[in-house]
């Protein structure tokens, strides 16, 4: 399975072998304030760990670049109401699976990403966003773009 | 202009742009809506329990009314001022939203209650009473208000 | 790890604190009630203190507004402490480490203990000022502090979700 990192800054991700344990709750209520729609991730990772909680969801992936350096990234999600209006259920992912996560990077440049859309190991993709969030994706409905990882439009 | 526009205009004032690009401005805003929300709240609650002769059943419902009025207005004041500058935030989100529809539908039939039927009502009940028109009256700010807040919960969480 | 983290720990890894946080419905209806209930407990003693600061129903003695405010008051007391001792419950470990939990629950204290010191002192003599449009310097003091000190638990509230 080919695995991938679509970003800009490839050396400053290198860099950071993330202990994301401590990945801080943000609770965004603008994409922007938060998350850089300039920097889109394509994520292609193991699932390490799943926080299905209130009041946002995480889940954490390894991903491995080209020159095999595995990286932990976290993932911010809706919370478990939300997610399963979506068609996700809390057991849905497990440890191992693999999962591409398409998102935007945080803007304090940490291995965070709002996570857009996410594919299931069986193919099958969820969008995150809400409709008029003004995030990447984002055109109006609750099905989001075909393809969220490109530019947000406004 | 439709008013998808509007809300699109409002996105793009500097209000909205601060709005948007801010880390602690939608917390600090929304601070000062809860805040108003409480002063507002009580007002209604110390109202509605008196025309449902649950409080100050002795003292005069059209003196009380007369008191809180200003704080209610300056509340609800604060409330719109703040309302809108979180809309400005994610204004395309709340224009798709149907709990914030609900909300400003439930809020224009409140504020447009509290000056008509509700005012009437407290005019009419004397002291030391409460009647039929007054609890009629009482219910329906309470359950229109009550809808507003938990419309506005809604926003966030669906 | 400190006796209270552990404490934390455990209440947080619980069944029902892990059900409150992996909830579709429970951890937004608890929420809820806790951010409206702000109506019920901090809007009904902000009227008494608005009414010591000679700012509304000045035609009602400070005595009549406190009988008829208290009472909410104290149901909203009741309703705002088991909604967040529940969201505390889901959230305990990561509370535990929260600034503006920590801060929250300081200022919860001192405003506890504002009224403690009110009552057992100038209000014991509220009789002889209950009418006066504009209380007592002690009693507006008392009365800002409440202000300020819930202005400031909302504050710390809302902040929370941002550490």
């Amino acid at each position: 399975m080919k695995t991938h990192i679509g970003l800009v800054r490839n050396a400053a991700l290198a860099a950071t072998l993330a202990l994301t344990a401590a990945i801080p709750a943000l609770a965004h209520h603008s994409f922007a304030a938060e998350f850089d729609g300039s920097k889109p991730v394509r994520l292609v990772g193991k699932i390490t760990r799943v926080e299905w909680t209130n009041p946002h969801s995480y889940f954490y992936v390894d991903v491995t670049n080209d020159k095999g350096v595995s990286t932990n990234w976290g993932c911010e999600g809706a919370g478990p109401g939300a997610l399963s209006r979506r068609g996700w259920k809390k057991g849905d992912l497990k440890i191992g699976d693999t999962i591409v996560v398409d998102g935007y990077r945080a803007k304090d440049g940490s291995n965070l990403v709002d996570a857009r859309r996410v594919t299931f190991p069986d193919g099958r993709t969820v969008y995150g966003g809400t409709p008029g969030d003004g995030g990447p994706g984002d055109n109006g409905t609750p099905e989001g773009a075909p393809n969220a990882a490109g530019p947000a439009k406004h | 202009m439709s008013l998808r526009l509007w809300f699109i205009a409002l996105s793009h004032t500097a209000l909205g742009q601060f709005m948007q690009n801010s880390k602690w401005g939608f917390a600090i805003v929304e601070t000062f809506h809860l805040i108003a929300l409480a002063v507002l709240g009580g007002c209604i609650l110390l109202l509605d329990l008196r025309l449902l002769g649950f409080v100050l059943k002795d003292e005069s419902a059209v003196a009380l009314s007369r008191g809180l009025h200003r704080l209610f207005l300056g509340s609800l004041i604060v409330m719109v001022f703040s309302g809108i500058a979180m809309v400005s935030e994610e204004a395309l989100k709340c224009f798709a939203s149907p709990a914030f529809r609900w909300k400003m539908a439930l809020l224009a039939v409140a504020v447009g209650f509290y000056f008509t039927v509700h005012r009437r009502a407290l005019k009419s009940v004397a002291k030391g009473t409460a009647t039929l028109q007054s609890r009629t009256a009482a219910a329906v700010s309470l359950i229109l208000w009550l809808g507003v807040g938990v419309a506005g919960r809604a926003i966030g969480l669906i | 790890m400190p006796l209270l983290q552990q404490l934390c720990q455990l209440l947080y890894d619980s069944r029902i604190g892990t059900l409150i946080r992996e909830s579709d419905y429970a951890f937004s209806i608890i929420e809820s009630v806790h951010v409206l209930g702000i109506t019920l407990l901090i809007g009904t003693i902000a009227l008494l203190d608005l009414r010591m600061l000679g700012l509304t129903l000045r035609h009602l003695s400070v005595t009549r507004i406190a009988r008829a405010v208290l009472p909410l008051t104290w149901t909203g007391f009741v309703v705002m402490f088991v909604s967040g001792f529940l969201l505390f419950w889901a959230e305990a470990a990561k509370n535990y480490t929260n600034p503006a939990f920590r801060t929250k629950l300081v200022l919860l204290l001192l405003v506890g203990l504002n009224p403690l010191v009110f009552h057992t002192t100038i209000y014991r003599r509220v009789h002889e000022w209950e009418l006066l449009t504009i209380s007592p310097w002690r009693a507006r003091v008392a009365a800002i502090a409440s202000l300020t000190l819930w202005t400031g638990i909302i504050a710390a509230g809302r902040a929370i979700a941002y550490f």
